[in-house]
């Protein structure tokens, strides 16, 4: 196993930039995730690793290697692809056995490799059948199989699971948890599935644009997205964000609405406002951290009613604010209609606050 | 209840029924429209000269004899040695250009179908120019050619001229199956350690062989059947090929139309044999099971 250091890594497409400056470090053993929407740059960068495709910029290390000018067959790793790439024309026991053949094994210690993997990954019984005659969790056990047989130094996954049915998913989410921890392997990972991430990874990596947004454990970027970016991607439902001005009302810093009301906000909240570069201000909150009341109380917003959405476990309920949709999950017991009036409490020392201009979380000084 | 039933159900079966016999009287006629004329050129191939010129003509020959064949086959007299002579210039001609068709098809289709280069659209298409042209147009041009390059006379002239015509459909039918195999496999093989030759050579080639063998009989048949050209640039007796040669000394005072049916009976065994050995590979889907989409 080694650690994969990317160094300003940058990738163009004509004018366009696909990967942009990107730098960041997989520790030796680490279980890194890249997440995005579609089109952010993450399979693309994941491709810069392997060397699928020709770096325009920046620096790959791999191990102590800087490998940006290697073959995808020298440099140590293995991939699994999204749609597994099966070799069609051979049995499940030579899909696993080429990556040994192409580095000229001795056929006794391909056989006994083949073998163990197999036994890993329970398809010792498959091993005689062609890729179409498996089912597609099978198939996937294979693509894994695959990877695991020689030892790599990294492993690339690009989205391995999201061609799996739900319940086949959660499975091999945990298998392949599971499998990272038996072989402190170094694992990256693509997904576009934040709930893959945050259960999988130790680190994730969210991307946008070509630009890396930010680079933490799941908990830190959870707790503390740098922007709205960030914010807005990670959760399910997402973190409501409003659009607010900042102003003081009797010597107190409050953010106001168009629609009249003002929210006022804690000293250090007050600080992080202050330290803004405009009056534009972004409230963000996530769905439970706001409650909700059906009758007017100190402190909290007049909102509307959009949707109520009953989950069972709890009710989520859309409501418009200053014009904007916000989540907020309630107990199923607490039954609101679409349309009605209700009011929103917001917790001080859970919102978020963003700036208007930058999009960028702000700090007290 | 059951009358009303009872007299609805016949009335659609009958319907469906008109359908399926249209079908197949359809069929029936298209079956006798392709081997009719066969069964008549075997049939005469197998009378005598004098019951193959009979009128009403003898259905089923009264003496059938095998001796057109046997004069064809036999190198001892001058019919068999031209026959054969004519036979191995066709298999010649047409194996060439057949395997110089793939040689060349293969890589032009896979560099068309997996690298972007300039100029990429404007030469795919330029490859299918020469097909928008009836054959003929370059009869004049190619001899003159040929004629330049002292090929006039060779096999190399029609080899040549057949890889001009049977090339660019060969890269465009064969561009298509490689568009069809996921780029992925590739690179699973170059990153499992193989370089890109390698992975075109032990991946993408297996799973193309449907294609390059549907190139390949396509190719031959263009080939083995050519005349026009054939007729043009040969002129020489011992390089004539089939189609020109049958043609050629069955013809010149009376047609023996026995021997002439029992060359083109031969001449299309290859063709058909060809075909029963190849067309299994058509049949299977080889990238199932490869991806999962």
């Amino acid at each position: 196993m080694a650690q994969v250091v990317l160094k300003d890594l940058i990738k163009t497409y004509g004018s366009v930039y696909a990967v942009n400056n990107v730098s960041l470090t997989v520790n030796d053993g680490e279980f890194v995730a890249l997440v995005g929407p579609s089109g952010c740059g993450k399979t693309t960068t994941l491709n810069l690793v392997a060397g699928l495709i020709p770096i325009t910029g920046g620096d790959i290390v791999i191990g102590d290697r800087v490998v940006n000018d290697l073959d995808p067959k020298d440099r140590d790793i293995a991939m699994v692809f999204q749609n597994y790439a099966l070799y069609p024309q051979k049995s499940v026991y030579n899909n696993l056995a080429f990556p040994l053949q192409m580095r000229r094994l001795p056929k006794d210690e391909i056989d006994r490799k083949v073998r163990d993997a197999a036994k890993v990954l329970d398809m010792t019984h498959l091993l005689e059948r062609k890729p179409r005659e498996l089912s597609g969790g099978q198939q996937q056990r294979v693509a894994l199989g695959r990877a695991l047989v020689r030892d790599p130094a990294v492993f690339l996954m690009d989205e391995p699971l999201s061609n799996l049915d739900a319940k086949l998913r959660v499975q091999m989410r945990s298998e392949i948890k599971r499998f990272h921890q038996d072989l402190k392997a170094t694992i990256i990972y693509v997904t576009h599935d934040q709930l893959e991430a945050v259960t999988m990874a130790d680190k994730m990596a969210v991307m946008n644009g070509g630009f890396l947004q930010q680079y933490d454990t799941p908990a830190q970027v959870f707790a503390h997205p740098l922007n709205m970016f960030v914010a807005s991607f990670i959760g399910s439902p997402a973190m409501s964000l409003v659009p607010l001005e900042a102003s003081t009302a009797n010597g107190m810093s409050v953010l106001t609405s168009a629609e009249g009301w003002a929210l006022p906000l804690s000293p250090l909240n007050a600080r992080k406002v202050a330290a803004a570069k405009s009056k534009k201000i972004v409230l963000g909150a996530r769905h439970s951290t706001i409650k909700l009341h059906k009758s007017a109380q100190p402190g909290a917003i007049p909102a509307k009613v959009y949707t109520v959405e009953p989950t069972g476990d709890v009710t989520f309920v859309q409501a418009f604010l200053s014009g904007s949709l916000v989540n907020i999950s309630v107990p199923p017991a607490v039954h609101v209609a679409p349309d009605e009036q209700v009011w929103l409490e917001f917790d001080q020392d859970r919102i978020h606050l963003f700036d208007g201009e930058t999009e960028m979380a702000l700090h007290a000084d | 209840m059951t009358s009303i039933s009872n007299n609805q159900a016949p009335r659609s079966r009958r319907r469906i029924d008109g359908w399926r016999w249209t079908g197949r009287i359809f069929l029936v006629l298209m079956l006798m429209y392709t081997a009719l004329p066969m069964i008549w050129m075997l049939l005469t191939s197998i009378k005598s000269g004098f019951a193959a010129m009979q009128f009403p003509p003898q259905w089923w020959p009264s003496e059938p004899t095998l001796a057109s064949y046997q004069k064809l086959l036999d190198p001892q007299n001058s019919v068999g040695q031209d026959f054969l002579r004519f036979f191995w210039n066709s298999l010649f001609v047409s194996v060439c250009t057949t395997v110089l068709a793939v040689f060349v098809a293969v890589p032009a289709a896979y560099a068309f179908s997996r690298f972007t280069f300039p100029g990429r659209q404007f030469l795919f298409f330029a490859v299918l120019l020469r097909n928008m042209f009836p054959a003929v147009i370059f009869l004049v041009p190619l001899f003159i050619l040929m004629r330049v390059l002292g090929l006039v006379n060779t096999h190399g002239s029609l080899i040549l001229t057949y890889l001009t015509f049977g090339l660019p459909l060969a890269i465009w039918l064969l561009k298509g199956f490689y568009d069809n195999i996921p780029i992925q496999l590739e690179q699973a093989a170059r990153i499992d350690g193989a370089t890109r030759f390698q992975a075109f050579l032990l991946i993408v080639m297996p799973l193309s062989v449907p294609g390059i063998i549907a190139t390949a009989i396509y190719s031959f048949i263009g080939a083995w059947n050519e005349y026009i050209y054939a007729a043009t640039f040969i002129t020489k007796n011992e390089q004539l090929t089939l189609p020109v040669g049958i043609q050629r000394f069955f013809s010149e005072n009376t047609t023996d139309f026995p021997g002439l049916m029992a060359a083109s009976f031969m001449m299309s065994v290859p063709v058909v044999v060809l075909f029963l050995l190849l067309q299994r590979y058509f049949v299977r889907a080889l990238t199932e099971g490869a991806v999962k989409h």
